[in-house]
């Protein structure tokens, strides 16, 4: 009886509308519908046109009309939710509808009054959900109920808008401490209140964010959509919203557009700042994006490698048949690093961003890499390198060929600047018995790229052996010029060296130490270097001297550091460029090794990888 | 708003009584017939913005220790709590850092014309824009000059406006004297039904006679006060001085909350003292 009421009032209603705008003739094209002003939701009972429908997944039979407990009338709306693993559903939640849609412009806030069964907080209450896109959608988060009626109020954001909405009311309710309660709501209505003040908005929770480096082409979803408004109460009130009560403006569209639902798009290099408002009113918050353009990347291809493919165990080259890897980025947890596949001219890339690790897998065939000899990967960065650091690590599980058993081991291999070198192809060799802590490499399972380059580009990842004995000096190190009456020689064929000195103490170095003739002149060789110590014959006073010369040389070494030693110990270490071309002299001022004791100098030391080749260790004025 | 702590532990109470009893008549004053007035004294804050209210009318009351209410603030001089805003107002600022799980530092300004301005009978208003939120006290109100004499509540109070931040609709008009302090203040609120004094600026006043005392909101009059109401001596006799605050915290008002927002301003568009012209 009341439906057709109101079906006949809105009958009425259009057939005035009509008559007023209308002449006798036929009509100029459409009318804008109207809808009902409709204000009441649930007072006693279903208001017109009011359905329900419980979520699928939700107790379906959770909510009813109780006729015993109301607010005020004849009945409430009572939502029974249920305990934690009922078989019908372990969550009450679902949407009151209003078919025809209503017209809730006029009104600026949905109220009701609200009590439980016992002190509780429900998931979410709110309105403008229509099971469909839910344009227009408010919701209030962790409603605190209790065993009290008490008036609660959901502000419209801006109800200019809400000429045409369908979703009156909607609610998410969880069992308590896994046990299920119960709660009523009454009196739900719309109304326009003077008493509700204060609109505030915002997105991304209020914050301002800042985002560098973007490059063209990348999409940035705004979120966290808010409003606050103080209630008749006094305190503020915080709700959460769909994105369409916002409107997006971007300060810059040249460089970085956004639509209706607040995706943000970039176009171009420069900067532009995000902003948004509702109903003209400026939103808390906002997204700053500085956009260095299309990506940095090669714009050539990697060297192509030349070692014959029977040589090779290739991981990923364009060169080779590649051998079975499971994984290019493993996302291990706290790794960040985000990789695609890209071509350059034609040759496949693997680009590494935001990268502080990176995991690859290749265990489920782990590589037999016993007969191979190097390590063969192509970098190319954008990034500057100076003082910064690239490191390879290799994982072997182990005869076992699974992780863990006991029997796995790693090695890591720490790369400066240089080899290191911003927008150019670098081709790393590094020999495989660099890494020193790999106690098998023939159950090689994993690959780890590190270090403090956050963006990288790689290619022709391989072992080879191509026969070549590791290289080295083909000429002996320069002769030195010093006179002899100016210098204290610790190694050297030009000078009186301390007598008595060690050249190989054991320190539990897995160096291989030799001492060989480079051109007839005896040279020190540390083959697959960790440490190697030198013990002099006597403690030296050599504080009357300025320099510690060194002649050095390594083609595949990529760590070099020298360490003088006083008693104590006291050492303070020196570092030296690698891998040399050739071979490399230093003069190293001897306050560099402050603060170890000049007066008293025991003993050397020299940490690194690779393969080194010393001579000519001596003080000097 | 005077000292007397142990009295306002019970106003508290007896404020929700009044409430419950007398409060929120709604909109339900009237009209009385226009008295003849003529302006002795103003102050149309009309200063640039951030400047220290005019010193030849108003000084200043500094410090903590609870005011006689356990209120929270320290007062200040500073033209952070109290200036002038460039647009006509004086804004007496309350300002916090929440900390954790409650309020710290909390400031903000009391002014008063003791010694520049007294006067006995006649009209007092002022055009006043409340702040809001849980704790927040808002006040307009006039003391006895002789209060340092005499003492309070000896001295008499009228409290032409104070505001519950918790009920940003409704102000309460008081006088209070010896036998009817504190809590037993002669009270009595005025209602909005559909707005708020905290979205638009209201006119609060008193007319004040030898025999009466009549609060005003927007020129509507709500309470008449004669010395046939009190129940104690009719002590609105002698010269009064202005006070303009914004306290936080405290017996009458409640502690702000995690909800409670600051900071929270009291604009003040005008304050003008009238005499019965004869």
């Amino acid at each position: 009886m009341k439906k057709l009421k109101s079906i006949c009032s809105i009958a009425a209603l259009v057939t005035i509308l009509l008559m007023a705008v209308s002449c006798e003739k036929k009509l100029d094209g459409l009318k804008l519908a109207t809808y009902p002003t409709t204000a009441d939701v649930f007072i006693d009972g279903f208001s017109t046109g009011l359905y329900y429908a419980a979520y699928g997944t939700s107790k379906v039979t959770a909510f009813n009309v109780d006729y015993s407990v109301k607010y005020s009338g004849t009945c409430s709306m009572k939502f029974e939710v249920p305990d934690a693993g009922d078989p019908n559903g372990s969550y009450a939640g679902g949407v009151f509808g209003a078919n025809p849609a209503r017209d809730l412009s006029g009104y600026n806030v949905l109220t009701f009054w609200a009590k439980a069964s016992q002190p509780a907080t429900i998931v979410l209450v709110g309105f403008g959900n229509d099971m469909g896109t839910s344009k227009y959608q408010v919701s209030l988060a962790n409603l605190q109920v209790n065993s009290n009626w008490v008036e609660y109020y959901i502000p419209i954001p801006d109800p200019s808008l809400l000429t045409q909405e369908n979703g009156m009311f909607y609610y998410a309710a969880a069992p308590q401490n896994g046990r299920g309660y119960t709660f009523w709501i009454d009196e739900l209505k719309f109304e326009k209140l003077g008493t509700i003040a204060h609109a505030n908005f915002g997105i991304f929770n209020g914050h301002d964010s800042i985002v560098d480096n973007v490059e063209t082409g990348e999409e940035f979803q705004i979120s966290d959509f808010y409003d606050t408004f103080n209630l008749p109460t006094g305190v503020d009130q915080k709700s959460n919203l769909s994105a369409s009560y916002f409107t997006f403006t971007s300060s810059n569209p040249s460089v970085a557009t956004v639509n209706d639902l607040g995706l943000v798009r970039v176009a171009d290099t420069g900067s532009a700042v995000i902003t948004a408002k509702v109903a003209g009113t400026g939103a808390k918050g906002s997204l700053t994006i500085s956009v260095t353009g299309l990506k940095i990347a090669p714009t050539q291809p990697a060297p192509v490698p030349t070692i014959a493919g029977n040589k090779v165990i290739s991981l990923f080259s364009n060169a080779y048949t590649n051998v079975k890897v499971d994984s290019w980025n493993t996302h291990w947890q706290f790794s960040t690093a985000e990789n695609q596949n890209i071509q350059i001219n034609g040759d496949d890339v693997i680009r590494y961003k935001k990268l502080n690790f990176v995991g690859i897998e290749f265990s489920s065939q782990p590589v037999d890499a016993s007969a191979m000899a190097t390590f063969h990967i192509d970098l190319w960065t954008p990034d500057t390198t100076a003082n910064k650091t690239f490191k390879v690590k290799l994982i072997d599980f182990g005869p076992d060929g699974v992780y863990g058993g006991g029997d796995d081991s790693n090695s890591e291999i720490s790369i400066g600047s240089p080899p290191l070198s911003t927008q150019n192809w670098i081709s790393l060799n590094i020999p495989l018995s660099s890494f020193s802590g790999l106690s098998s490499k023939s159950h090689l399972a994993q690959l780890v790229l590190s270090g403090d380059l956050p963006d990288v580009y790689i290619d022709n990842v391989y072992f080879f052996n191509d026969g070549s004995t590791s290289p080295e000096p083909t000429t002996a190190a320069p002769v030195p010029t010093f006179n002899a009456a100016n210098v204290l020689s610790v190694f050297s064929d030009s000078y009186t060296n301390v007598a008595g000195t060690n050249l190989n103490p054991n320190w539990g170095q897995t160096t291989v130490f030799s001492q060989v003739p480079i051109a007839g002149n005896n040279t020190l060789k540390y083959k697959g270097l960790n440490y190697q110590g030198i013990q002099l014959g006597s403690s030296q006073n050599v504080s009357a001297m300025s320099f510690l010369h060194l002649d050095y040389w390594s083609a595949s070494s990529f760590s070099l550091n020298v360490f003088l030693i006083s008693t104590g110990p006291v050492e303070k270490s020196y570092v030296l460029p690698v891998p040399t071309s050739g071979w490399a002299g230093v003069d190293i001022p001897l306050s560099s090794f402050s603060p170890v004791n000049l007066a008293d100098v025991i003993q050397f030391k020299f940490v690194g990888n690779g393969d080194v080749y010393i001579d000519n260790i001596f003080f000097h004025k | 708003m005077e000292k007397n702590s142990k009295i306002f532990v019970s106003a508290a109470i007896c404020s929700l009584l009044f409430i419950t009893l007398f409060g929120c008549k709604k909109e339900s004053g009237q009209k009385i017939e226009q008295r003849n007035w003529q302006l002795v004294w103003s102050d149309e804050f009309n200063g640039s913005a951030g400047m220290s209210p005019d010193s030849t009318k108003w000084k200043f009351d500094i410090g903590n220790g609870g005011w006689g209410n356990e209120e929270l603030e320290t007062y200040t001089k500073d033209t952070s709590n109290a200036s002038t805003d460039g647009n006509g107002n004086l804004a007496i600022t309350a300002k916090a850092n929440w900390v954790t799980d409650h309020w710290e530092n909390i400031t903000s300004a009391r002014i008063k014309t003791i010694g520049l301005f007294e006067q006995s009978y006649g009209r007092f208003e002022a055009r006043i824009k409340t702040p809001w939120g849980p704790g927040m006290w808002p006040a307009f109100w006039l003391l006895g000059s002789n209060v340092n004499s005499v003492a309070w509540p000896q001295c008499g109070e009228i409290d032409i406006m104070e505001l519950r931040g918790q009920k940003p609709n409704i102000i309460n008009g008081t006088v209070h004297g010896p036998g009817y302090s504190g809590g037993a203040g002669i009270t009595k609120s005025f209602a909005f039904e559909n707005t708020r004094f905290d979205v638009d600026f209201h006119l609060f006043a008193v007319e004040w006679g030898k025999d009466y005392i009549d609060f005003f909101v927007d020129n509507t009059l709500y309470e008449e006060i004669t010395p046939g109401n009190v129940t104690g001596n009719w002590v609105f006799d002698h010269p009064f001085y202005i006070i303009l605050n914004v306290a936080v915290g405290g017996n009458y008002v409640g502690y702000p909350t995690s909800q409670t927002t600051f900071p929270q301003k009291m604009l003040v568009d005008y304050v003008k003292v009238y005499k019965q012209a004869d």
